[in-house]
């Protein structure tokens, strides 16, 4: 081979590197991230309406052969979820005394309280566009006022964080990704820690409690809302699966499962519209 | 035929290329899963563009193709576009060491290429500070992508071929030498 052709290769990878690692700096530097930032931002603004049409034509062909081949089963999930539907209108109705009242402790002790934000109501549209994350795209973004930060909730309890918000979409980093952390409580506060995800197919893990504090299977943490914290006080996160301590650990061994239902797809989400104070 | 013509019907043809996959990948593959596990077609592009054209072209479309990925994944940007670039150099330089008429080459590339790449991606993530990216069950991983790329390595190399070498011309992208004179 040509001396000078080889050389021309090597350069032409060279440059290539050095044009991608200069492109992940840019990115990872929290100054210069907005670059990188409304770049993703105008192509998904782009993309976003002809990957639409193309999902449009694909879906139905898709949901037909899923009918013909669930019909059965279908049915059946369709009259639980009814029946499901009726049994929370009636406890609803139960509990709006009990709401309201907690509502004034609340105010009382200066806390955010979830029931008092205002929510957008967002479809998940993708969910997994890496299989190295654990995230779900929204077919809301910052022309409906969803923002970086806002915490997203579904059926059970916090769903996650948004950590990208374009024009009409946005990306949700779900409680069990590996970068997730949220900070929570007891609700006698006993328990205070982080929960950390430790990716799709792992358990989540609450870490940073005290060795032998007193724990309960079954026990739900909510965000704490302490200060500087990321999420409003008050949303159920996780459930306690096990627990023990290990002579000599600085902390407890917990093993923690969302409350939110991450194992189906979240069809649909609330978005709080709540952002860390400054 | 001008040779600044065919670069710019090249670069036209592979955009339309990489944008029906990048279609493929957000929609069919996104649907399907095993254990949690989706396909990714991206590793194709470069991995048929080498083993069409030589090293330096895959590691062109490689950066392109990752980059064009990078815009709707929520990784690191720029991320798919060393992988890429990486990995479309070094299958055309393994593939220039082998006999490109050989029936096994473009299956055996298409496998060990594409899950060299997906483990290169989640070590090169890691030490970018996502560490959640080697969290994952690369068992099945691996699995799925390997028989994904399998299956769908010759579809892809048809729409490369059609990119790179319009009308059957074999003028390469990056020059006509580059190839070393082998044949397809």
């Amino acid at each position: 081979m040509p001396r000078s052709r080889r050389s021309r290769r090597t350069l032409t990878v060279v440059v290539l590197v050095v044009l991608s690692l200069t492109i992940i700096s840019v990115d990872l530097n929290g100054r210069t991230h907005g670059l990188t930032s409304g770049v993703k931002s105008v192509a998904n603004t782009l993309f976003s309406p002809i990957r639409g049409v193309v999902v449009d034509i694909l879906s139905p062909i898709g949901n037909f052969f899923a009918g013909s081949l669930h019909y059965g089963s279908l049915q059946a999930e369709n009259e639980k979820l009814q029946a499901t539907v009726g049994k929370m209108r009636a406890e609803q109705t139960e509990k709006a005394f009990q709401n309201a009242q907690l509502s004034k402790l609340m105010a009382l002790q200066n806390l955010p309280y979830l029931q008092s934000l205002s929510t957008i109501t967002a479809q998940s549209i993708n969910q997994d566009n890496s299989n190295f994350t654990s995230t779900i795209t929204i077919d809301k973004g910052r022309s409906a006022g969803v923002d970086v930060g806002m915490p997203v909730v579904a059926a059970g309890g916090l769903a996650g964080q948004v950590i990208q918000s374009f024009h009409n979409s946005a990306v949700v980093q779900l409680v069990n990704d590996g970068l997730s952390k949220v900070g929570v409580t007891s609700t006698n506060g006993v328990v205070t820690g982080t929960v950390d995800g430790q990716g799709p197919e792992e358990s989540m893990t609450l870490d940073q409690v005290m060795p032998l504090t007193t724990l309960q299977k079954g026990e739900i943490v909510y965000t704490s809302g302490l200060d500087a914290s990321e999420f409003p006080a008050g949303i159920p996160v996780a459930r306690i699966d096990k627990f023990h301590t290990t002579p000599g650990a600085v902390q407890e061994t917990i093993t923690v499962s969302p409350e939110a239902d991450l194992s189906q797809t979240l069809s649909y989400v609330d978005v709080v519209q709540w952002t860390p104070p400054p | 035929m001008d040779p600044a013509t065919v670069s710019l019907r090249v670069a036209l043809r592979l955009a339309v290329v990489i944008l029906i996959l990048l279609l493929v990948q957000s929609t069919v593959m996104l649907s399907i899963r095993i254990d949690g596990v989706h396909p990714d077609i991206v590793w194709l592009l470069p991995i048929t563009a080498a083993l069409l054209d030589g090293p330096e072209t895959g590691a062109i479309v490689g950066f392109w193709s990752g980059l064009a990925f990078d815009l709707i994944l929520p990784t690191p940007m720029g991320l798919s576009a060393l992988v890429g670039c990486l990995l479309g150099y070094s299958v055309g330089a393994a593939a220039n060491a082998a006999d490109r008429r050989a029936t096994w080459l473009t299956p055996v590339a298409a496998l060990l290429g594409s899950v060299a790449a997906d483990m290169l991606f989640a070590v090169l993530g890691a030490i970018f500070g996502q560490q959640q990216m080697v969290q994952i069950n690369f068992f099945a991983l691996f699995f799925v992508i390997a028989a994904s790329s399998l299956i769908l390595v010759l579809p892809v190399k048809r729409m490369m071929r059609w990119a790179l070498l319009p009308d059957g011309d074999r003028r390469s992208m990056v020059s006509a030498s580059s190839t070393d004179g082998r044949s397809w």
